[in-house]
This record gives structure tokens, C-alpha cells and sequence, in this order.
């Protein structure tokens, strides 16, 4: 059978088992397998790829290229990691009595039916496939940030629920208008809504109606990215996720509606130019981008705090591509890999440090956590180091890579404010990191933790995350340079 | 009557029932008002299915009927039911003055319906400005009401205008496409239904303007 469909059949088992009763060994070593198998699985689409050959199943309507190629590994990888992690979080909540059989089978269906979604975003080539399984993630996530089912959970899944519907809803009208812009030439049936039936046909379409497609397609799926202004469940749902739960959303969630704008704006660069939506989107990120300035100097929770970065590092992203050219799209796609990659380091280093203190707010975790507990302390600073784009990790390459496409492109104004943001904000992440890692206990009575650091499967995930991240910033393996040049073709190149 | 008639019979009556949706405070009639709206919708594609000779579309309209017409209103009625409210508490804006918001947001969907290729076609034209006001009134809802079954009903009216503009000027999408968003819809308000269930056994309230505590 299709290779393609093996992908993302294994996950949905895997959600299936999990909905299943059985002893927890067994529950926890299917989860992690699955999604092992899953990660591999990708891998081998993506190499199946880069052999020449292009992975299609169902008339087109999944089809792999570079950028889906791209987004369906890092999918995995983060889908695998947040598995691992998961299965020990669990385990520590469990060791406390916060969690009930009933959570457990909760979080081993949703993890990889959230897992099923993301990989059914990276490869949907049909428009109206890909909404579906934007829509699915969404799903799948709102009872994961409800997870702890404390008030707060529920306000964050309320406005989560509420503002996702609400942003798809435009996202929908967006497809449909799109879709009316060339229904006289897409022609009939399900290949009609296919991607690359969209790019045969781009001369074609017609002005008005497109133009008004890919704005509310846009505003859409920049919603569910956390495009600023359309941001705002992006905090609450972060500090309510459990960390595993949280990493998927800031990972894949935002890999994969980054994947649908990309989309949405090839359609119209090769329609209309790349000015139209290139612009819009420089707007929307640079505005996301600032945005996340004055939350990150006044921020009072740490899981909030990695919000507003994820923020700033989709806002980064918007930038590179509507800075455009190869090397504006080569540092976005760039830096799509690298957040990837250090993102998860943040998430199960703050997590860890959140469950050690039993909340993630400033106020309760207080400072000097290092000499509570050094080692998820030490892997958050190295994350933070990484996430602020400090040399010589990753993203300082694919900021600078952004940054020098900015001034030598017309945008130099843009670029300007843009690098001034990303100075400010910087600093502003020092200053909260310091803060909670070296500042000293407000209290000398606080010096214990309330439960001690121990070594186990989280914490093994963690550090494994974190050399993975620090080995990417000196060494790339050779399959992944790749897919990401071959993505670059596909948004740069237009093929 | 022509065909063209019924379809701008059918988009007019979306649109007014959904001025109604503005004017009303009983939750009960607002839920039945929405139930119309889509059963209105339903019969707008079963008269394209008709008049196009696109036989695909009465499965789009008979499911647009049975669970937009029928389930989801039956589901939001048990909701409400169950917890017991049955009002809308004051608005952040009074009705007179929500009508004449609406009546200017209407206005300006029909201008910009006037922009479409289609828009020569008289009745396309009425489909497109009617579902972009429908849209305008639906987030309008959504803004200034407090309820959390308004606010479903709400999105849910953007929904049905979502479609209305698929049935107006592409004469609807690929059915396998359709049916997943249907599918996709249905569990959305299950999740929704679920959720107000949760928010309510919390807080003793359906009033999300109480759900204030997350900020910064």
C-alpha cells in the first residue's frame, strides 16, 4: 500500500489504542511507538522524495513537494519528542494524584489524533482537505489546553474554541471565494480544490474575487498561526496545555498554518505578483513581532512568556516571506526548522520547571530556581539562549539570513524596525530568564522545591532535545539541507 | 415563480431571520431562528440541485437540513435545557441601536458584492450581498452578546453565510469536501455544547463576559 497513506494511518491507530482501556505500561510504550513509527515513516516519505519520486495518494489530493516534504518531518519530530515527554509528565502528575485513568486515556487519543492532523495539513495538495484538517487540529487540541479542568482552562478553551472557529470560518469563506475566482477553469470533481490545479490555472482567476479570497484565507489561517492582531488565544491556551500538549501547538499547529498561508500566498503571488499578499503578510508579522515587545518585558507567567516568543517567531517567519526573494523565503523556511527544533527545549525545560513548583506563574515559582533545580534550569537558559536568537544557534543564522534580505530588498524601513524589535525583545527575554533562574528567593523559607528534581523519561526527553538543538547549530544532516532548499524551490521557484 | 425567484425568497428570508437573531432575547426562539436560516439554506440548494442540474447538491442540501435545520438546534435546545437559562442578558448594545448597525453592515455587504464577476447575473448578486451581511451581523452577534449559546448561534450564522456564498457563485463545493465540513461543524458544536456545559457547572453562569480572568 501507499507509503503516503501508511504515514498517516499509523497515527490514527495509534489514537485509536489509546482511546482503548489497557494496563499503562502497554498504553504509554504504543503511544511512544506509534509515533516512532510515525517519525520514521515520514522520514521515509520525505526520502521517497528526494529519490525523485512524488508521493500522491487519493487523485492528488495528498501530495507530497519540498515544503510539504519539509513541514511533515518536522511534524513528526516534534510529534515523537512531545510522546516522550508526555509519557513522563504523566507519570509525575500521576505520582501526585492529578491525574485520573480518564485524563490518561484523554491524553493518549489526543496526542496522535493531534499528531494524524498536523501530518494531514503537511500533505493535503487539496484546498478543501487542507481546511478539513486544519479544522481537526483545532478539535483535537481544545480538550488538551481543558486538560487540567481549572477555571482558567476553561476560560483559555472557551476563547481558544470560540476565536479558532471564528478565524476557520474565514479561512473557509476565503477557500470558497478562491474557488469562485476559478471555477471556470478549475473544472469538476474533487480535483477541482487541488493546489496544483490552483497554480496550472493562477493567469486565469479572477482579480476581485481572488484578492478578497486570500485576504480572508490569510486572516484565517494567520489566526490560527497567531498572526497578531488575531493572537490572543495564544497566550491563555499556552499557560493552560500541558508542556506536551503546548510544544504540539507551537510547533506543529504553527508549522502547519504556516504551511496553509504559504500556500494561499503562491496561489496569489502567481496570480496577482508577490507585492499583494507578500505585503500583507510583512505587515502582519512586523506587527506581530512588536506586539510581542511590551508582553515579554511585563510578563508574569512563564508559559505565557514562551507564548508571546512563539508569537514573535511566527511574526519573524511572516517577515521572511513577505520580504521574499530566495534568500527572505530561504531565512523563513530556515527558521521554520531551527524554532522546530529549540522550541521543544523551552517547552519540557519550563514544563518541568512549572510541575517542580506546581504553577508557572513568576509569583509562585519565585527566582533562583537554578539552585532548586539546576538542570531543567540550565537546559531553559540554553533554550532561551536559543530562542532569542543568540549566535551561534540556529535561528541567529535564519534571523540574520532575514535580515540581510531585508536591506538589500526594498524594504529597508520595514527591516530597520524589524531588527530593532528583535533587539528589544532580546533583552527583555534576558531580563525574565534571569530573573527566574539566578534572581534570588523572595523568601528564605522557599529555598526547597516542593518536589525535588529527579531523572526520568521527561527529563531524559529534554536533554535530548536540547543536544539535538545544539548540534543543529553546527551540523545539519544532509537529507534535511534538502527538503529545506527544495521547499525553498517551491515557494521561491513557484514550482 | 421563477427558480431566481425562490432562491432571492430563500436568501431574503436568511437575511431577516437573522435581523430577528439580533431583536430577540429568548434563547428558545434565537435557536429556532437559526434552525430556519439553515432550513432556508437547505432549500436554496435544493433549488440549484433543480435549476443547475447538479444532482450532487441535493445531498448537500439534505444534509445542510438534517443537521443544521434539525440536529444542531435539537442539540443547543437540550443544552439549554439542562442548565436552565433561557435569556439573554442585556446586550452591550440595545436592540434599536444593534438593528441600525446591522442595517449599515448591510449595506455595506452589498457593496461589496457588487465587485464579483458574477455579480452581472441579477440573483448571484442578491446570494453574495446577502450572505457578506449575513457574515457582518453574525460577527456583530458575536461581539456584543454575553451568552455563550448567542455567541455559538453566532458563528454558526457566519457558517450558514460561508455557505450561502459557496451556493451563490460557485454552485457548491466537491461533495467530499462538503461533507467533511459538515462533519467538522457537528463536532465543533458538540465541543462547544460540552464546553458551555463545563463553564456553566463553574461558574453558575452562561455570561462569557465573566470569563475575564487571563490577561497580559
Amino acid at each position: 500500500m501507499n507509503l503516503l497513506v501508511w504515514t498517516l494511518g499509523v497515527p490514527l491507530v495509534t489514537a485509536a489504542i489509546g482511546a482503548l482501556g489497557g494496563p499503562r505500561k502497554f498504553h504509554e510504550a504504543a503511544l511512544i511507538g506509534g509515533l516512532a513509527l510515525t517519525f520514521g515513516l515520514c522520514m521515509a516519505t520525505a526520502d521517497q522524495f528526494l529519490g525523485g519520486h512524488v508521493p500522491a495518494a487519493f487523485a492528488d489530493a495528498l501530495r507530497v513537494d519540498g515544503l510539504s516534504a519539509l513541514v511533515l518531518v518536522l511534524c513528526g519530530f516534534v510529534g515523537l519528542l512531545s510522546a516522550t515527554y508526555g509519557t513522563g509528565y504523566l507519570r509525575r502528575n500521576e505520582a501526585r494524584q492529578l491525574v485520573t485513568p480518564r485524563m490518561r486515556l484523554e491524553f493518549h487519543f489526543l496526542i496522535p489524533a493531534f499528531v494524524f492532523a498536523m501530518l494531514l495539513v503537511a500533505v493535503s495538495n487539496n484546498l478543501g482537505i487542507l481546511w478539513i484538517a486544519v479544522e481537526l487540529t483545532t478539535l483535537a487540541s481544545v480538550f488538551l489546553i481543558t486538560f487540567h479542568d481549572r477555571d482558567t482552562s476553561l476560560e483559555a478553551g472557551w476563547k481558544f474554541l470560540m476565536l479558532g472557529s471564528l478565524g476557520l470560518g474565514f479561512a473557509l469563506l476565503g477557500t470558497v471565494l478562491l474557488f469562485a475566482a476559478g471555477q471556470r477553469h478549475l473544472g469538476e470533481g474533487m480535483t477541482a480544490l487541488n493546489w496544483t490545479r490552483f497554480m496550472q490555472v493562477a493567469p486565469e482567476l479572477h482579480p476581485f474575487t481572488l484578492r478578497l479570497g486570500v485576504v480572508f484565507a490569510l486572516i484565517g489561517y494567520g489566526t490560527k498561526a497567531g498572526l497578531a492582531p488575531m493572537h490572543t488565544w495564544k497566550p491563555d491556551a499556552y499557560r493552560e496545555a500541558p508542556s506536551p500538549a503546548g510544544v504540539l501547538m507551537a510547533v506543529g499547529m504553527l508549522n502547519g498554518a504556516l504551511y496553509c498561508i504559504l500556500r494561499i500566498h503562491l496561489i496569489s503571488k502567481a496570480s496577482l505578483g508577490p507585492e499583494f499578499s507578500g505585503d500583507l503578510l510583512l505587515k502582519l508579522g512586523l506587527l506581530s513581532v512588536l506586539i510581542a515587545v511590551p508582553f515579554i518585558l511585563i510578563q508574569w507567567n512563564l508559559k505565557r512568556l514562551l507564548a508571546y516568543s512563539s508569537i514573535e517567531h511566527v511574526g519573524i517567519m511572516a517577515v521572511g516571506i513577505g520580504i521574499g526573494g530566495e534568500a527572505g523565503v530561504l531565512g523563513a523556511l530556515l527558521h521554520m526548522t531551527y524554532h522546530s527544533l529549540a522550541k521543544p527545549v523551552a517547552f519540557f525545560s519550563a514544563g518541568t520547571l512549572a510541575q517542580l513548583h506546581s504553577s508557572s506563574d513568576f509569583k509562585r515559582m519565585q527566582g533562583g530556581t537554578f539552585n532548586r533545580a539546576p538542570v531543567a534550569s540550565a537546559l531553559f537558559v540554553i533554550a532561551a539562549l536559543m530562542i532569542t536568537g543568540s549566535p551561534p544557534f540556529g535561528l541567529f543564522f535564519s534571523e540574520m539570513t532575514i535580515l540581510r534580505a531585508g536591506f538589500l530588498g526594498s524594504h529597508a524601513t520595514a527591516t530597520s524596525i524589524f531588527l530593532a524589535a528583535l533587539v528589544v525583545l532580546f533583552c527583555g527575554f534576558a531580563f525574565q530568564v534571569g530573573r527566574l533562574v539566578l534572581g534570588p528567593p523572595r523568601h528564605q523559607a522557599d529555598r526547597r522545591v516542593p518536589v525535588p528534581e529527579r531523572f526520568d523519561l521527561g527529563m531524559g526527553a529534554a536533554i535530548l532535545a536540547a543536544i539535538l538543538a545544539i548540534v543543529s547549530a553546527f551540523y545539519l544532516p544532509g537529507p534535511l539541507v534538502a527538503l529545506i532548499r527544495a521547499a525553498t524551490q517551491v515557494v521561491w521557484g513557484g514550482a | 415563480m421563477t427558480t431566481s425567484d425562490v432562491l432571492i425568497l430563500c436568501a431574503a428570508g436568511m437575511l431577516v431571520s437573522a435581523y430577528l437573531m439580533v431583536g430577540q432575547n429568548a434563547l428558545f426562539t434565537t435557536i429556532r431562528l437559526y434552525g430556519l436560516q439553515a432550513l432556508l439554506l437547505g432549500i436554496g440548494s435544493a433549488v440549484i440541485a433543480v435549476s443547475a442540474a447538479r444532482y450532487e447538491l441535493f445531498v448537500t442540501a439534505a444534509v445542510t437540513v438534517a443537521l443544521k435545520a434539525v440536529l444542531i438546534p435539537w442539540f443547543l435546545m437540550r443544552v439549554i435545557d439542562r442548565i436552565g437559562i433561557h435569556r439573554e442578558i442585556e446586550p452591550f448594545l440595545n436592540v434599536p441601536a444593534s438593528l441600525l448597525v446591522c442595517l449599515g453592515l448591510t449595506v455595506v455587504g452589498y457593496r461589496v458584492s457588487t465587485g464579483f464577476a458574477e455579480s452581472s447575473q441579477g440573483v448571484s448578486h442578491h446570494l453574495v450581498g446577502v450572505a457578506l451581511s449575513m457574515l457582518l451581523i453574525g460577527l456583530f452577534l458575536m461581539v456584543t452578546r454575553k451568552r455563550a449559546i448567542t455567541q455559538i448561534l453566532a458563528l454558526l450564522t457566519v457558517e450558514n453565510a460561508v455557505f450561502l456564498v459557496a451556493v451563490g457563485v460557485t454552485s457548491g463545493m466537491p461533495l467530499v469536501v462538503e461533507l467533511g465540513i459538515a462533519f467538522d461543524v457537528i463536532l465543533a458544536v458538540l465541543m462547544l455544547g460540552i464546553l458551555v456545559r463545563r463553564i456553566v457547572d463553574r461558574f453558575e453562569s452562561m455570561d462569557i463576559s465573566r470569563l475575564s480572568k487571563l490577561k497580559g
